[in-house]
């Protein structure tokens, strides 16, 4: 039986899920494809890892973006349904964010292409077959003598290496290209050390985090990993937490998940790091302490608008702090000084003493090249240098500036081809198409790091007519023949393993290969490096950075954590999952300070015209406060041309206002001065959040951390802090309570309910961990079927997400500082629920086990329930979003243990329900009691931060119950006195008390 | 003989010129101008059902609702429609057990109002829910799934509220109907004369059938006389009982009755002011008739003036900020305008009624009575759904704009409405011949010209 090799010393349950695939290729795969067939036939002979019913894991990785997180992929009778992290995977320890989540819908987007496609002279698309298809490609590679460019967007692998072999053998020229590459921090690090390789933050182990326009926790680096290293160190426990900072210019969700934000110009960060540098330098005699004497805070506490003792205390904290970390780079602060700026970080960590200890040198991640390597390739084609150009997981035409002319550069090239799997804007540019397969179609791995490769195996037959790439360079290779004829593999899947057997033990490769790909890879240490140590009395410099143009506003575009570098913005995931600080779905927008947008007049919604020296765009303004008021805002990611329904003609891309050429050897994506000009137009901004503010309601409570450490909770903390906490019931009531709730108890031990062994199932959510990131969104509308229903039905604020993040603003008027409360809020399965009673028909009850079921056959959709829920937790089906939220084959992807809910019927958050009645099936056939932990909900599963626990409460060694013990709890709205079985810890703020009480959460 | 004073409730023709000039109003051709308005209120029905149609095939997603909006103006349009069905039974059942003799004028169209009312907001529970079609789900019907409706929840006691008041008010319409039927069958002839002997249920107007038929008149007045107030109470704990800030207050019954019949005197004064000279019936409803109409409006509006304020006393009183910021919001939020429209219309424009000079110039009645209508609506959707715009979750805090679906069945309903009532009144006497007769005072001597 396959992988009873593996059952040795594996549990059933640990095998069963983390079952991979083995055996001979495409014979182990019973997976579905999406041929209709006329008759149904059952198995004759049933796949051995197929049961009807039983899901199957398989273990594999995402390819989403390039921190190669470890997946387990969910399928059902053939299909995957659900991607997971792989809890072995030392990168994301079995947590996945939003966009890898989505990979699912880049498997059944609608829009892939069904086979390979020629542009014919009319400049129109022909269907062709494979074989003329490779014929072609092979034609032309092998006629183009050594002129063959390729430019490749996947990371480290047995697949880059082979394309790399491959267009040397040719005398092609490749340059490995990824958009956010992080290039001014490896030219950076080889100026402070001579070394081009990234190190590996260790952000559970610091304790002091300053970042200097890093976005760690959305779009910068290794986001999972990092999220959840901040949440280990920066959740509250054992009384104490990190402290995190953030500099930079605008208030990101990074910058709002820290204690502080340090409010300053785009380029003046580099000064603040000097200056912290110059301190620590000074106070430790360190020998750079000559070198960084210039930068005292005196000297620069001008420029940067912050006190001289603001960064004083600041640099103070952070060395006394060991370990601390301090990161730089990203998008937000790529500007014409973000060498000196990440050389500046790498010399305040070297002070500080963080090298090797936070700051891990060694496990060099592939060296992606980025724009310094891309510009002059598309220099090349301009002059007509290659006949040839292969274009491999990448996007260039949408992700570089169009005032690079690359368009233009790349249509001087004879014949191009492009393996987009979706027709994307390069893809509409070249003259064939060979779609690549999915990631879950296909044998591949990914070596995000040295150590750590994972591998992908294929999971489900190709969805659409879909070729590997590898596959295409090898029989390509065949038919060139001369150079590459010796890659004579018959397959990529062979070529795989050949690879692989060079590395694994060669004696048992057969066993070994199994284990690596039921684990989903290969994952041991980093290999111990030296890490470096700048030369004494070296250079560090400052200049003041130069922006593009005369406009009186700097351009600050942003990675979209949704979108990312764009490839997000086909998946409705994505586009209805909101932005986590704006809180907008489906469209672009511009942020700008209040302060700004009254002097400038406009308002929330109306189109402005941003134009800088390169371009000129039109996007409706999102009053922001958490943007510079010299600063203008905007997400990247949307505004493609082309890339199927979803995305195209969807917003607009921020880079049409940026300047390509610059010589500096990356993109510098701030470094452009915009002037606005008001159109007149209006456009609604897709928003789903109401009221920003609390009111004082208390719905994200929080305290300052010395009251969290005496064990206060969040009432006792308001009134010592000071503040307000009203009596929402007085001790006499609260008496009254009780006792109706004994009789209320009483009454309802009938029939079913009169069961003293059922659980009673509850949640508890630790505000100190949770980030506000939303992949527990996207997980829930994965987990349950959630249709998503577009911008239009958006401006009417029917979103369906069972699961929202609420995000509330505090502050951020009258010198109080601004900042945000993140809290998911879902169904809060009341005790004493007010939907209940005022459903007719008794589609909403209460469950035996304490929750409030919804029986939707019954529903006739009087939406009482939902007037009545003072969460707003329910959800209407008010059109008929299950017939047009997945167009096939979209609809592979849904969960069949969850049914989709027609028009006209109420919805809501069920707290996995399948899973719950899952796992009791299960123990009920192991003849054993349901274990605590057991049943995860999809929500808790996909937390990067681990902020939230399931479990039944009336089980007093579960760990949710010791979560809801905790002083920090508190359930919302106490005073409607509904009882809900949520319980949230309080968000630990570093706040001295006496500054706490102009909270406006109570 | 001395003259006496002359007794306004008293009318003034005689017994014959009553049937003649009632009956007239059915026997007289129907102008162009009836054709027109009847036509313009098929249409309007015509689109009312186009609409529901779309609704049924689409989706409630069509009109505007907006979450946290769950609720807007399909609910708006039912309680308005269910407090105008009140005057009616008001008009004819409790002032006819106080003996009021003023109400024998109007009380035929203001019940016939009542009933036409009933049945239109009877279509908006309907129209109103995700899956229309599975309504009668509500209705405790016996079913071998063993299931039975939630007799927990208000929406279930409304079901019953307006079914039973709908049963009761077109009996008490019917039953009072036969004598005049059997007016009218006396005086046409043809196909008209067998439809009305037909319905007539074989009035002779005997000794008998007149003992009879008054005990049956006096004991359905009194089995609807309870249902003045207890169907508009059961409505407004449709709200109270929930636990929205705005919906949730003790006062509401009172406060939805008082309501009620203020709304449906509007909607009475809307409709025979027209009447009444359309038909020729000025000397039949006079100016009389209106005081007294007035001084009720005047008296049930101030009862909602006491009731805006107390709610925004109880506001404050209570301490409870969720309420507080509802009702802040009320008046001074972004919907502030409805707020006011409401309590304009209704609490201020009532107390114009202190001035005899203006409850007795029908002009100025008329205009009163569409303020009347207008700040009614209002007041509902303030309730209703501007009450839901901000609740206890900020984050879920929505505003609504209603979609052409929303207003189409607005429209449309005014058209079932007004079809039905147009067809009535000129199909039945639209004034209660025989009750106004008994209110002729008798001759001393019997002219041979009475008798008849």
């Amino acid at each position: 039986m396959a992988g009873q090799t593996e059952a040795d010393g594996v549990d059933r349950r640990q095998f069963l899920k983390v079952l991979g695939t083995v055996g001979g290729g495409a014979a182990v795969l019973s997976g579905c494809s999406t041929d209709r067939v006329a008759k149904l036939v059952p198995y004759m002979v049933q796949s051995e890892d197929q049961v009807p019913g039983i899901p199957t894991w398989y273990a594999s990785t995402c390819a989403e973006c390039s921190s190669g997180c470890g997946l387990h992929v969910k399928t059902r009778e053939g299909r995957p349904i659900k991607l997971e992290g792989n809890p072995d995977h030392p990168i994301n320890a079995g947590t996945l964010c939003s966009r890898g989540q989505a990979g699912l819908q880049a498997l059944y987007n609608p829009d892939r292409l069904a086979g390979p496609m020629a542009k014919n002279a009319a400049g129109t698309w022909d269907a062709i077959k494979w074989d003329d298809a490779i014929a072609r490609f092979a034609a032309r590679v092998g006629a183009a003598h050594g002129e063959l460019a390729v430019i490749n967007g996947y990371g480290a692998s047995t697949f880059s290496s082979l394309l790399t072999r491959w267009t040397s053998a040719l005398g092609g020229f490749i340059t490995n290209f990824e958009p956010f590459s992080r290039e001014a921090e490896r030219l950076a690090n080889r100026k402070s050390w001579g070394r081009t390789d990234l190190p590996v933050y260790d952000f559970a182990a610091a304790k002091y985090i300053v970042s200097f326009g890093a976005d760690y926790l959305e779009t910068w680096g290794s986001v999972v990993e990092h999220q959840r290293g901040f949440a280990a160190s920066h959740g509250f426990h054992d009384g104490g937490m990190s402290r995190a900072v953030f500099v930079g210019p605008r208030l990101s969700l990074t910058a709002a998940n820290s204690d502080e934000w340090l409010n300053v110009p785009p380029g003046a960060e580099v000064l603040v790091a000097l200056a912290m540098a110059q301190v620590i330098a000074a106070k430790h005699g360190h020998a750079l302490a000559g070198s960084l004497s210039r930068y005292s805070p005196g000297k620069v506490a001008r420029e940067t608008g912050l006190t001289a003792d603001q960064i004083t205390t600041l640099a103070t904290a952070f060395a006394a702090a060991s370990p601390s970390l301090a990161v730089a780079g990203g998008v937000g602060a790529q500007h014409r000084g973000a060498i000196d700026l990440c050389q500046a970080v790498n010399t305040l960590n070297e002070v500080a003493g963080n090298l090797g200890r936070t700051v891990q040198f060694g496990s060099a991640p592939a060296a992606s090249e980025g724009y310094g390597a891309i510009q002059p390739l598309f220099d090349r084609m301009a002059k007509g240098e290659f006949q040839v150009v292969l274009v491999h997981d990448a996007n260039p035409l949408y992700t570089l500036p169009r005032s690079g002319k690359f368009a233009e550069a790349f249509a001087k090239v004879t014949f191009k081809v492009s393996t987009a799997a979706i027709l994307d804007e390069t893809a509409k540019a070249c003259d064939l198409i060979l779609p690549n397969l999915h990631g879950l179609e296909r044998w591949d791995d990914l070596t995000p790091r040295a150590g750590i490769t994972g591998m992908m195996q294929p999971v489900i037959e190709p969805v659409r007519g879909g070729l590997h790439t590898g596959d295409v360079l090898l029989k390509a290779a065949k038919a060139v023949g001369g150079a590459v004829a010796a890659f004579s593999a018959p397959s990529f899947e062979a070529y795989l393993k050949g690879e692989w057997q060079k590395t694994l033990n060669a004696a048992d490769f057969d066993t070994a290969w199994r284990e690596a790909l039921g684990k989903g890879g290969m994952f041991s240490a980093a290999p111990a490096a030296e890490q470096p140590k700048t030369a004494a009395g070296s250079e560090v410099s400052y200049t003041t950075p130069v922006f593009d143009g005369n406009g009186d506003y700097i351009f600050m575009p942003y990675p979209s954590m949704q979108y990312h570098d764009g490839r997000g913005a086909n998946k409705p995931w994505l586009l209805e999952n909101p932005d986590p600080i704006t809180k907008i779905t489906w469209q672009s927008w511009v942020e700008i300070h209040p302060d700004t947008a009254e002097k400038l007049d406009v308002r929330e919604g109306e189109i402005v015209e941003l134009a800088s020296p390169h371009g000129t765009l039109r996007v409706p303004v999102y009053v922001y406060a958490g943007v510079r008021p010299d600063t203008f805002a905007m997400p990247l990611g949307l505004g493609h041309t082309e890339y199927g329904r979803y995305a195209k003609d969807r917003g607009v891309n921020a880079l049409d206002l940026l300047g390509a050429a610059d010589g500096q050897g990356f993109l510098p994506y701030v470094a452009t001065r915009v002037s606005l000009a008001r159109t007149g137009d209006y456009r609604k901004v897709a928003r789903v959040d109401g009221m920003p503010r609390q009111l004082g309601r208390g719905i994200i409570q929080s305290m300052p951390i010395a009251y969290a450490a005496k064990g206060m909770t969040p009432e006792q903390s308001y009134k010592a802090a000071g503040g307000s906490f009203p009596e929402s019931n007085t001790e006499l009531e609260r008496t009254a309570l009780e006792g109706w709730r004994e009789r209320q108890l009483e009454q309802t031990r009938v029939g079913n309910y009169a069961a003293d062994n059922m659980p009673k199932w509850g949640m508890a959510v630790d505000l100190s961990r949770c980030t506000g990131c939303s992949a527990c969104v996207t997980a829930c509308y994965a987990e349950n079927n959630i249709p998503t229903v577009g911008e239009e039905q958006i401006f009417r604020r029917r979103e369906m997400s069972w699961m929202r993040i609420e995000r509330y603003w505090e502050g951020g008027t009258g010198g109080e500082p601004l900042q945000a409360r993140f809290s998911p809020v879902m169904c809060q399965h009341c005790d004493n629920a007010p939907c209940e009673p005022v459903c007719p028909v008794y589609a909403a009850y209460h469950t035996p086990d304490g929750l409030n079921g919804q029986v939707y056959n019954r529903c006739v959709g009087t939406r009482y329930c939902s007037n009545n829920c003072p969460f707003k937790v329910r959800y209407f089906n008010w059109l008929k979003f299950n017939d047009t939220a997945w167009p096939e084959p979209l609809n592979l992807q849904l969960n069949p243990d969850v049914t989709t809910r027609a028009r006209g019927v109420m919805e809501k958050c069920t707290f996995c329900i399948q899973r719950i009645r899952g796992v009791q099936n299960t123990a009920r056939l192991e003849d054993r009691t349901v274990r605590d932990g057991e049943i995860v909900t999809a929500c808790a599963q996909a937390c990067p931060s681990g902020a939230i626990k399931f479990g039944n409460v009336k089980d007093p060694a579960a760990e949710v119950v010791q979560w809801k013990r905790d002083q920090r709890g508190y359930t919302m709205l106490e005073e409607a006195n509904v009882r809900p079985s949520v319980t949230y810890l309080a968000k630990v703020l570093h706040v001295e008390p006496a500054a706490f009480h102009g909270s406006e959460e109570r | 003989m001395a003259v006496i004073a002359h007794d306004p409730s008293m009318p003034t023709q005689t017994h014959a010129e009553v049937t003649r000039d009632v009956v007239r109003t059915i026997t007289d051709k129907p102008t162009r101008g009836y054709y027109i308005l009847a036509g313009t209120m098929a249409m309007l029905t015509l689109l009312l059902f186009i609409t529901f149609g779309a609704l049924l095939k689409y989706g409630l997603g069509l009109a505007g609702y907006a979450p946290p909006i769950m609720w807007a103006v399909y609910i708006t349009t039912f309680v308005f429609w269910i407090g105008i069905g009140h005057a009616g039974t008001l008009i004819s059942a409790i002032l006819y057990l106080f003996r009021s003799r003023w109400r024998t004028a109007v009380y035929r169209s203001t019940e016939a109002m009542t009933v036409f009312a009933v049945m239109t907001a009877a279509l908006f529970p309907i129209i109103h829910i995700g899956r229309q079609w599975l309504f009668y789900w509500l209705i405790p019907y016996p079913n071998q799934r063993y299931l039975w409706p939630n007799f927990k929840s208000p929406l279930m006691w409304d079901v019953f509220a307006i079914s039973t008041y709908l049963t009761v008010s077109s009996t008490f319409l019917v039953i009072g109907l036969v004598p005049d039927i059997a007016a009218v069958r006396d005086h046409v002839s043809g196909w008209k004369k067998k439809l009305y002997s037909a319905l007539a249920l074989g009035w002779t107007g005997a000794d008998s059938q007149w003992r009879h038929y008054t005990r049956a008149y006096l004991y359905l007045a009194a089995l609807a006389t309870p249902l003045v107030l207890s169907v508009h109470s059961v409505v407004s704990w449709d709200f109270a009982m929930s636990i929205i800030p705005g919906w949730h207050g003790t006062i509401f019954a009172p406060y939805f009755v008082a309501g009620a019949i203020y709304s449906g005197i509007g909607m009475v004064l809307t409709l025979i002011i027209p009447l009444r000279k359309v038909l020729g019936l000025e000397h039949m409803i006079t100016a009389y008739h209106f005081d007294n109409l007035a001084k009720l409006t005047l008296f049930t509006g101030s009862i909602l003036f006491y009731a805006y304020g107390m709610e925004y006393f109880i506001a404050w009183y209570s301490g409870n900020p969720f309420e507080q910021t509802t009702f802040w919001r009320r008046a001074f939020g972004p919907n502030w305008w409805a707020g006011w429209t409401m309590i304009i219309c209704n609490a201020f424009v009532s107390q114009l009624l202190w001035f005899k000079k203006i409850r007795v110039n029908i002009p100025a009645l008329f205009v009163i009575s569409i303020f009347i209508n207008i700040g009614m609506w209002f007041e509902r959707w303030v309730i209703i759904a501007m009450s839901l715009t901000n609740d206890y979750i900020p984050y879920a805090w929505g505003q609504i704009n209603p979609t052409w679906a929303d207003w189409c069945i607005l429209a449309g309903s005014f058209g079932w409405f007004g079809l039905w009532f147009t067809l009535f009144y000129k199909n039945f006497p639209i004034v209660a011949i025989q009750e106004i007769k008994e209110m002729i005072p008798m001759g001393r001597r019997k002219s041979p010209a009475e008798a008849h």
